[in-house]
């Protein structure tokens, strides 16, 4: 047993804080997207590569690696299609796809030329070459160069490119400022992976985790500036912090955000046969700990809190998403009771 | 980074469940699921330790110097995770837990020679006189005076809340040796012998029916000065080691994850919101064995714990009175069954309508209430954290 991150992980960390030190700041963060010109900077960081296995040209990075970045993108806000474009759709393709498949879609997600979504829900019909029907929204749906489509009953998934025929999508402005998009197939070739229900659930746990791991980022920026907060805005000649029942909500934030990093570390470190129900249970756990500890960074901000203004209102936005992708906190909790 | 046991430490945890495979008889294991009290009965408590103290367990938390085994925190993890998993009975904790550690920390190796070994085996039952009537969360408030006569101390006063004080025969006690300096500062450490002239012990029944409380009413005791602890005014330090002690010293986790998984297989399986009930108490569980888990790590490599270990007696009551609350919805009205005979594993108490286990349900909610209370209240722990952890 040994919780200290190893040098190389304690540079990687520092390495994406500097990178995102230099371009979030309280007026940006957790806005929107960050540019994609940032997004490609990453790339070339070898951000990508080192968490793509080496069987496709990666480092083989971890999911204990993959939590130490994505917990740096969230403490800063910076969103990203971190989870669904590298660890999900590039981590299941690098993992189970063909060498062209590889050629055609991880390299240049290792690059941060492309980004890739994930279609997991809808009314998808697939007949063995082609596909029909609607996605439920899909996640960064309108900047992705392709998607991997999950098919119904999870019986596999395969791959459409953007460009394809008879693939439409209309955007959707998400809460968090990004645009997802609904996407339209009209007997669109599609391209079969190789991939088992169990494969495609590997590749969203590993998602899922960067999500928990962002979601403990962001929540740990609503912490320490609602603790901030409450130190600095006085109320009837003295600061806030220090009436005792602002001081128990503030003590409640503490204790949920450690309990939640536990979960989350936990989740990290298992062995790979225990990834997924781990991964649900961390899920279940930091996706109502994050709504509550936004609610409460809101509510310790008084009217500030509710604005557009500040960082804690955009971090509750961003957490209202990624707290609900992927089933959110009730789907998650149903898959551990069943 | 990683969570896998080492080698040796898989084939301690092993060495540990032989051993309780071995050594917990039945009718311990049945006694401790059939418990309705916050603390063990003393017959099945003292049994337990004595088969520990046989295998050299005993105060397995206790240093090697001062006659514990020398394991490391991580072993003390494993060691009350299998007995957690395993069912085992706790220990009398008021000795063990308590005045064990400060007597081998501020004791004179008189007292050492003479306490130590009989609060091993067992001899000595141990009781606390911490809490007075006028002095709960307030402790430093206390009254009860003691006023030194030749080599004597002349101790009264009232003690409350004296978990098990009635099967004690020694009493560790806060007294005010100096009512004239700053609460904190005027504060002794004192063994009382139960026996001695004066002192006099008062039941006072919990809700549930159980007697695990009382009062203690000292009235011109007369106390060797040889029975003082440490320097005379040293109390108040002696008193928050103890204390943190009582919350640092082992996990709660394991324990709770271990009596959840037993309500579900008997009261099991759960529909509808007991589901939801279930498995938040579940998660809750699970993160307080790794936020505990966090620590003992940091602790084995040689890093000092940090305020993280300040939630976890609060996240632990939260856990216990939501599992005991769950057994009473669970079990229906089979869950409101309330005998008033002790203990349930005895011969005296009727024939429950469903199980034991739902016989004893409501006594353990109603008893569980006091998780939040004692060792500190939610609200006390909540101050804590917000100053020391948030730095407020």
């Amino acid at each position: 047993m040994d919780l200290t991150p190893s040098d190389e992980q304690v540079m990687l960390g520092d390495m994406v804080r500097r990178f995102l030190a230099d371009r979030q700041n309280t007026a940006n963060m957790g806005r929107g997207p960050i540019p994609r010109d940032d997004w490609r900077a990453l790339g070339e960081l070898g951000l990508f590569s080192f968490l793509l296995p080496e069987t496709a040209g990666g480092m083989g990075g971890r999911p204990q690696d993959a939590v130490i970045i994505a917990e740096e993108l969230g403490r800063s806000m910076a969103i990203t299609p971190l989870a669904e474009t590298v660890l999900l759709c590039a981590g299941l393709i690098a993992r189970r796809g063909s060498a062209g498949q590889i050629a055609r879609w991880v390299q240049p997600v290792m690059q941060g030329e492309y980004i890739l979504a994930y279609a997991g829900g809808g009314a998808i019909r697939y007949d063995g070459a082609c596909l029909d029907g609607q996605t439920h929204i899909v996640q960064h749906g309108m900047d992705a160069s392709a998607f991997v489509v999950a098919l119904p009953e999870r019986q596999g998934a395969v791959l459409v490119s953007a460009a394809a025929d008879g693939l439409t999508r209309t955007p959707v402005r998400l809460a968090d400022g990004t645009v997802a998009a609904e996407v339209r197939f009209d007997a669109v070739a599609a391209d079969p992976l190789e991939a088992t229900a169990n494969d495609l659930d590997t590749a969203i746990a590993h998602a899922e985790l960067a999500t928990i791991a962002e979601m403990i980022g962001t929540m740990t920026t609503l912490y320490e500036q609602t603790v901030d907060y409450i130190q600095q805005r006085r109320q009837f000649g003295v600061a806030i912090g220090s009436f005792q029942v602002i001081q128990h909500r503030a003590a409640r934030l503490f204790v949920m955000l450690e309990q939640s990093r536990s979960m989350m570390l936990k989740a990290a470190l298992v062995e790979e046969d225990e990834r997924i129900r781990m991964v649900t249970a961390a899920k279940a756990y930091v996706a109502d700990a994050a709504l509550r500890l936004a609610q409460d960074a809101t509510q310790l901000h008084g009217g500030m809190g509710v604005t557009d203004e500040l960082p804690v209102g955009r971090g509750h936005r961003r957490l209202l998403v990624l707290s609900h992708l992927f089933g959110g906190a009730l789907a998650a909790r149903a898959r551990l009771a069943s | 980074m990683d969570l896998a046991l080492s080698p040796a430490q898989a084939a301690f945890r092993d060495e540990v469940r032989a051993f309780l495979r071995d050594a917990l008889p039945e009718h311990l294991r049945h006694g401790a699921r059939l418990t309705s009290g916050v603390f063990v009965e003393p017959d099945i408590g003292r049994e337990w330790q004595a088969i520990l103290e046989a295998r050299g367990w005993l105060v397995y938390h206790w240093p090697r110097d001062a006659g514990g085994p020398g394991w490391t925190p991580i072993q003390r993890w494993i060691f009350e995770k299998e007995c957690a998993e395993a069912g085992t009975p706790a220990l009398p904790g008021m000795g063990l837990k308590l005045v064990g550690p400060v007597l081998y920390r501020f004791g004179t190796e008189t007292q050492k020679a003479e306490y130590l070994p009989k609060l091993r085996n067992g001899e000595h039952f141990w009781a606390q006189g911490f809490s007075e009537p006028g002095a709960g969360s307030d402790l430093a408030s206390l009254r009860t005076r003691a006023v030194r006569d030749g080599d004597h101390y002349v101790v009264t006063g009232q003690k409350i809340w004296t978990t098990q004080a009635q099967f004690a025969n020694r009493l560790f006690c806060l007294v005010r040796t100096d009512p004239e300096v700053k609460p904190q500062r005027g504060i002794s450490f004192l063994l009382i012998d139960m026996a001695s002239p004066g002192v006099t012990v008062r039941p006072i029944l919990s809700a549930s029916g159980d007697h695990e409380l009382n009062e203690v009413f000292l009235d011109e005791v007369r106390v060797p000065v040889a029975n003082r602890v440490g320097d005379e005014g040293q109390g108040w330090t002696i008193a928050k080691f103890l204390l943190d002690n009582e919350r640092g010293g082992s996990s709660f986790g394991p324990q709770l994850i271990a009596d959840l998984a037993r309500l579900r297989a008997l009261a099991g399986p759960f529909e509808g919101e007991l589901v939801t009930r279930a498995t938040r108490l579940a998660l809750e569980a699970e993160a307080l064995e790794m936020t505990e888990l966090r620590t003992l790590i940091e602790l084995e490599a040689g890093t000092p714990p940090g305020p993280r270990t300040l939630v976890t007696k609060l996240i632990a009551s939260e856990i216990r009175q939501g599992i005991d609350e769950l057994a009473v919805d669970a079990f229906g009205l089979a869950g409101l069954q309330l005998p008033a005979e002790r203990p349930f594993y005895g011969a005296d108490v009727p024939a429950p309508v469903g199980s034991r286990d739902a016989q004893i349900a409501a006594g353990r909610y109603l008893n569980s209430r006091a998780w939040s209370i004692f060792g500190g209240t939610s609200e006390i722990q909540l101050t804590v954290i917000a100053k020391n952890a948030v730095g407020l």
